[in-house]
């Protein structure tokens, strides 16, 4: 301030903004971009807020461009994704959780449908990678590494690439064109394939030798058989084999009347592909209704589309009779003390009844094949084992998902993959692996959200096909959203820690000291000389993007 | 130049209707409310282009006052008595703003209990609210002192009350000479303030000071006060110039060898010069001097009037308790230190608007000349 | 969302620097009231936390000219001012008094009532934050039932007047209310009022931090619950007569309200309920207006 006595005492002619008041601070706000609790709970780490504020935007190429950086499949995980972001999102607290999943879907198929391009990828390095299994996990790693710059070749046991995604998942979830699509615009990145190469014990030494490194993403493609039944029984199918054959057009001979024993997704897609084959359908589950692995929508589209469940229940005994089997069940309860992994049924004495049934699918879990790899490799619980980094502790082999994990979910295994092609590519360059998921900080909490700015919108599902058109052929029975559906659910996205440059935090400060580049990053900055460090702008920003941090003097 | 039989109020509203002020807030009052039906007439009959602002106090009377003055126009408003009472915190602003307002405040008893009637106790109760307080004895000097309150006002930034009292001269109706326009127009020049409120500027006034900061408005508002005492001569001289009529700061009526000196103010002049007449003619030395600024007070002029007089006998129509009557109190202090200063009688006179003929200002007087004078102010009807 | 930015257009009038409390909405109030006012404004500010705000000698906080008038006078003071400029020509230049609740509800209401009916043609706004609070938290007509202050100890025994209802029953072009959790709303309702002639009223609830008990950080939180509660409604009231709401009870308990406040911290709960009963009461009334 001017010293008094050199000013005339007449009016007053100066602007306080000569003046300190930032001296008063015992705390600094600062802008920073922070993780959303969907980005913490997506599998393949997916920066969901970037790619549904560029929806918002309308910038749907960016947006899938965002996508496809972590997960070369976003059409598939866009059908078939168990989405953990959706049960994470903060909007879940406020009214409904942001449909992620149909976004991701809306996206990727415009994607396929205007022939988008993945980006070229890095200039070539001194990577050579062989990747065992074309599933999900697999060409996720190989994709990102190939994107990195290795060069990356792909050994496939089946005639075609895809795994569970072209075998396994029934059409009517997710389309083959769609894998189709998918698979053909990844190995365009260049990707070299070998189909029909099953690799033993013999040939991963030869691809030791010859790789760099080599990734094991071989999946579970072997049935569990919980008694009373056993392999190679007639009448008795193992369920993967059963979609694959359904997946190949290979139906086999099942009678009228189908017991699917299993609770997971692949039990669920069993029993709706055989009643899409026009069977009398019902599934018996060990675990009850509320703690039966698959997925809540796939068992409510199974009662649908008319299949019976009998949760809580096993098979005492079997009997073959015309052809037929003479089923005497009980009910049952799980053992809650039984450790993770291990089903102890506990029998429920006078509750037993009998069944009928042409043909037992048993789909109660899968293991991987282990045969060629546990004399050389660390195999604990039919899993290959291996470190966070999918690491099996073998200098340069890496595995990845279903063979390495009980975490059944196609976007797990993408996920891994993603992951070990970041180990692999540390390997291969010799540099020390950095600890990626430690830097991260908690993502934005609820509480965070400034939820005036937002007001509540209703949350829109994919649509359901009718249930008698579902029964009749293997159709998608989940449609795709419109562009206006899109639009309108993505802005109802918070966009947790990430700005979007609303202009809250400028209009909001009592001081005027936040001051606004839209060029720069972040697009705001505080005045040191004016801030108060009042906190207002944290408050007031809709999305808990700004930070207060105490002042040390 | 229009001759015209008005009373003291019409007489002053014509003074304000040839300054041309643009904004004239109002509030009515008895014994005022003449002068703002006349300027509510004039308005009407489009002789002033004022704009007239009917507010529901005097208080905001004032404080609109002050602000339009601030913006940059010439203002008018008038009172009495409670009027002004209310008046005071604004008073005070007006000064500190060094606004140049002019207001006309006929000098009436104020309550409780209610009077109506001529007393000056209002107006001098304010003297230290930093306005400069021009007194009136007639219909004439009120019109021609409005005026020269503008020309003073305007050039050291202070505002001026103008007095004359209640119904004596109020409403008493005298020959008055109204000067014309071009008079007027060539006495007061227009008026332009150099900081005003005006966004073009951008200039704020009132801001929080600090105590040093305080200290200096408050040194720059004594010596605005000390500067109008020369520019009220000034402006007094060149109306006399003007017009022919002039009235000093002071006047001295035969005062020439005076063994005793009558000092009053306001209506009680024109009784006392009465009085001093009728002493002379029959041989006694008496004189009189007539206070018309009595703020800033012209205490220089006062002190060489009176060194060497043996006698002073001030006539106060008006009453502080505690203090007595105000002149006699002001007197006292203007003259203390004085090696041939006068013994001086302080009386009580017509306090509340009591009758005080020339004979009984002619009877005190000799009385005085008899007497030591006591101290404090004597009550004496 | 809703996107404040696409309401607010500034000239930048407020200064930095000013010093009033951090996170104090009434500056923030100050900031939309000048930005959207412009440079061609005159603003009168009696004793106030705005005349803290306003600056020290020799420095303001606004760009344009500021006159400190009295507790009672600010109706007045902006009248005179607005009638000098008319006489000067400039009637383009707005004034603007912007005065506190004790200014406005109590001492300064004879002043305002008149200016209202003289229909003079000034905007003046009420920074109403319900109580003597730059003199340390004293009771005014503002004041709501049972808060304390340091002269209401006990917590108030009366209601809070309710200054909306008698400007609009001046009749005078414009009347509002706004809050500064709406901040386009409030940035609006000075735009319209710029665009009118005459007297326009907008009172402007602007939580004290200090005075009530809130955190620095939630002012604006805090006036949308009042908001939202039904506490204080943001409505407008054109001529006396047509009556526009503009966000209202959402039907939101008062305690949500109450209990971000320190000033409310005394209640036992049958009081939480009793003051829950009249705002409820109060908001039945307030709804037929808007029935026509």
């Amino acid at each position: 301030m001017p010293e008094v006595t050199k000013v005339p005492p007449v009016w007053t002619t100066g602007w306080t903004d000569i003046l300190n008041t930032g001296t008063w601070r015992s705390a600094t706000p600062g802008h920073q971009n922070r993780l959303s609790p969907c980005q913490t709970a997506c599998p393949v780490g997916a920066e969901i807020a970037v790619w549904v504020k560029q929806a918002k935007e309308g910038q749907y190429q960016e947006a899938w461009l965002t996508l496809a950086a972590n997960n070369p499949f976003p059409a598939v995980t866009g059908r078939v994704c168990h989405h953990p972001c959706e049960g994470s999102c903060n909007r879940g607290e406020y009214d409904a959780a942001v449909t992620i999943n149909a976004l991701e879907q809306f996206i990727a198929d415009l994607a396929l449908q205007e022939g988008w391009s993945l980006p070229a990828p890095a200039d070539k390095r001194d990577m050579r990678v062989a990747v065992i299994g074309g599933g999900p996990a697999g060409l996720s790693c190989a994709y990102q590494l190939r994107m990195a710059g290795a060069e990356v070749t792909v050994f496939e046991a089946q005639p075609e690439l895809g795994g569970v995604l072209r075998y396994g998942i029934p059409a009517y979830r997710l389309s083959k064109e769609i894998v189709a699509g998918e698979i053909k615009r990844l190995l365009a990145a260049g990707i070299k394939v070998q189909t029909n190469v099953k690799v033993d014990a013999q040939k991963l030494a030869e691809l030791q030798k010859e790789y760099s490194a080599v990734c094991i993403a071989i999946g579970a493609p072997k049935a569990k058989l919980p008694p009373p039944f056993s392999g190679n029984e007639p009448g008795v199918l193992n369920g993967l084999q059963f979609l694959l054959d359904v997946n190949r057009a290979q139906v086999p001979e099942l009678g009228q009347h189908v017991l699917v024993i299993g609770g997971g997704s692949v039990a669920m897609d069993v029993a709706r592909t055989a009643r899409r084959l026009g069977k009398e359908v019902q599934v018996m589950s060990l675990e009850d209704r509320q703690s039966m692995p698959a997925q809540e929508e796939e068992v409510l589209e199974a009662f649908e589309e008319g299949i019976v469940l009998l949760d809580g229940a096993m098979v005492q005994e079997k009997v073959k009779e015309n052809n037929r089997f003479k089923l005497t069940c009980v009910k049952v309860t799980l053992d809650a003390t039984a450790p993770a992994g291990v089903f102890k049924p506990i029998v429920q004495p006078g509750t037993e009844f009998n069944l009928v049934a042409d043909t037992v699918i048993v789909a109660a879990g899968q293991d991987p094949e282990l045969a060629d790899f546990s004399a050389s490799l660390p195999v604990n619980n039919n899993l290959l084992t291996v470190d966070a980094n999918q690491n099996t502790g073998q200098a340069g082999i890496f595995a990845c998902g279903d063979v390495a994990s009980n975490e059944r979910f196609v976007s797990m295994a993408i996920g891994a993959g993603k992951r070990a092609a970041r180990r692999i590519e540390a390997f291969c360059l010799g540099r020390q692996p950095g600890d990626g998921a430690a830097a991260e900080t908690e993502p934005v909490a609820y509480k965070e959200i400034n939820t005036f700015y937002f007001p509540m919108t209703p949350r829109k599902e994919k649509e359901v096909l009718n249930p008698e058109l579902r029964q009749q052929d293997f159709r998608e029975v989940k449609l795709a959203f419109a562009a206006s559906d899109a639009q309108t659910q993505a802005e109802r996205c918070f966009s947790c820690g990430h700005c979007i440059q609303c202009d809250n935090c400028f209009y909001y400060c009592p001081d005027m000291a936040i001051i606004k580049d839209a060029m720069s990053e972040p697009s705001y900055s505080i005045l040191d000389q004016y801030c108060k460090g009042c906190g207002l702008c944290v408050e007031e920003c809709p999305r808990g993007v700004i930070v207060l941090k105490e002042v040390k003097r | 130049m229009t001759r015209m039989l008005l009373n003291g109020n019409h007489a002053a509203a014509h003074g304000v209707r040839l300054a041309h002020p643009k904004v004239v807030p109002v509030y009515p009052i008895t014994p005022q409310t003449p002068i703002l039906e006349k300027i509510s007439e004039f308005q009407l009959q489009g002789l002033m282009d004022a704009d007239l602002m009917t507010m529901e106090s005097e208080h905001s009377a004032m404080a609109a006052c002050i602000t339009a003055s601030l913006t940059g126009v010439r203002v008018f408003t008038a009172t009495a008595s409670q009027g002004l009472m209310l008046m005071h915190e604004m008073l005070h602003y007006a000064s500190g703003a060094q606004a140049p307002i002019v207001m006309f405040n006929v000098n009436r008893t104020i309550g409780s209990p209610w009077g109506f009637w001529p007393d000056q106790t209002d107006s001098l109760s304010q003297r230290d609210t930093g306005w400069i307080q021009l007194y009136s004895e007639s219909a004439q000097e009120s019109l021609d002192t409005v005026l020269q309150a503008y020309r003073v006002a305007e050039k050291v930034l202070l505002p001026v009350m103008v007095m004359h009292e209640a119904f004596y001269v109020s409403h008493a109706l005298e020959v008055v000479d109204i000067p014309e326009q071009e008079i007027a127009d060539a006495y007061l020049p227009p008026f332009n303030p150099p900081h005003r409120l005006d966004p073009e500027i951008g200039e704020s006034w009132g801001n929080v000071v600090d105590q040093d900061m305080y200290y200096r408005h408050r040194e720059t508002l004594g010596k605005s006060m000390e500067a109008a005492l020369e520019t009220v001569v000034e402006a007094d001289r060149r109306w006399q110039e003007l017009t022919g009529r002039g009235y000093g700061i002071t006047e001295s009526y035969r005062c020439d060898g005076a063994e005793l000196i009558i000092v009053t103010m306001g209506s009680m002049v024109g009784t006392a010069r009465e009085a001093v007449d009728q002493l002379r003619n029959q041989g006694v030395p008496a004189g009189l001097l007539k206070i018309k600024l009595f703020r800033p007070f012209p205490l220089d002029q006062v002190r060489q009037i009176l060194a060497g007089v043996p006698k002073v006998m001030v006539l106060d129509r008006n009453f502080a308790p505690g203090t007595g009557g105000f002149l006699h109190h002001e007197l006292k202090s203007a003259l203390y230190g004085l090696a041939d200063g006068p013994a001086m009688h302080g009386y009580l006179a017509g306090v509340g608007g009591t009758n005080v003929s020339s004979d009984k200002i002619a009877g005190l007087a000799r009385e005085a000349m008899d007497q030591d004078p006591a101290a404090r102010s004597v009550w004496k009807g | 969302m809703i996107n404040v930015a696409l309401q607010i257009a500034e000239e930048k009038i407020f200064c930095s620097g000013h010093h009033a409390c951090p996170g104090c909405n009434e500056a923030l109030a100050f900031r939309y009231i000048m930005n959207t006012l412009g440079k061609d404004t005159i603003a009168v500010v009696p004793p106030s936390c705005g005349a803290i705000i306003s600056g020290p000698q020799p420095l303001s906080s606004m760009r344009i000219p500021v006159y400190q008038t009295t507790l009672e006078a600010s109706a007045a003071s902006a009248a005179g001012i607005k009638r000098a400029l008319k006489a000067q020509g400039k009637d383009h230049v707005q004034v603007v008094a912007i005065a506190g609740d004790g200014g406005t509800y109590d001492i300064g209401f004879q002043a305002l009532s008149s200016a209202a009916e003289r229909n003079e043609d000034i905007i003046y706004i009420c920074m109403d934050n319900e109580g003597y609070m730059n003199t340390g938290a004293q009771k005014s007509s503002s004041t709501p039932y049972l808060a304390y202050t340091t002269s209401t100890p006990g917590g108030k025994p009366t209601a809070k007047k309710n200054v909306a209802e008698i400007m609009a029953a001046h009749r005078i072009p414009y009347m509002a209310t706004a809050t500064t959790g709406y901040l386009d709303d409030l940035a609006n309702k000075v735009r319209k009022a710029k665009e009118i002639k005459g007297m326009r009223f907008i009172v402007i609830l602007v939580p004290c931090l200090d005075g009530w008990g809130v955190a620095d950080n939630e002012g604006a939180k805090v006036s949308r619950l009042a908001v939202q509660t039904g506490f204080f409604p943001l409505y407008e009231v054109e001529n006396g007569t047509k009556y526009t709401l503009n966000h209202g009870s959402e039907g939101i308990p008062v305690a949500a309200y109450i209990n971000r406040q320190k000033r409310f911290r005394h209640l036992a709960p049958e009081q939480v309920e009793s003051i829950q009963q009249r705002v409820d009461a109060d908001w039945e009334i307030f709804k037929t207006k808007f029935n026509s």
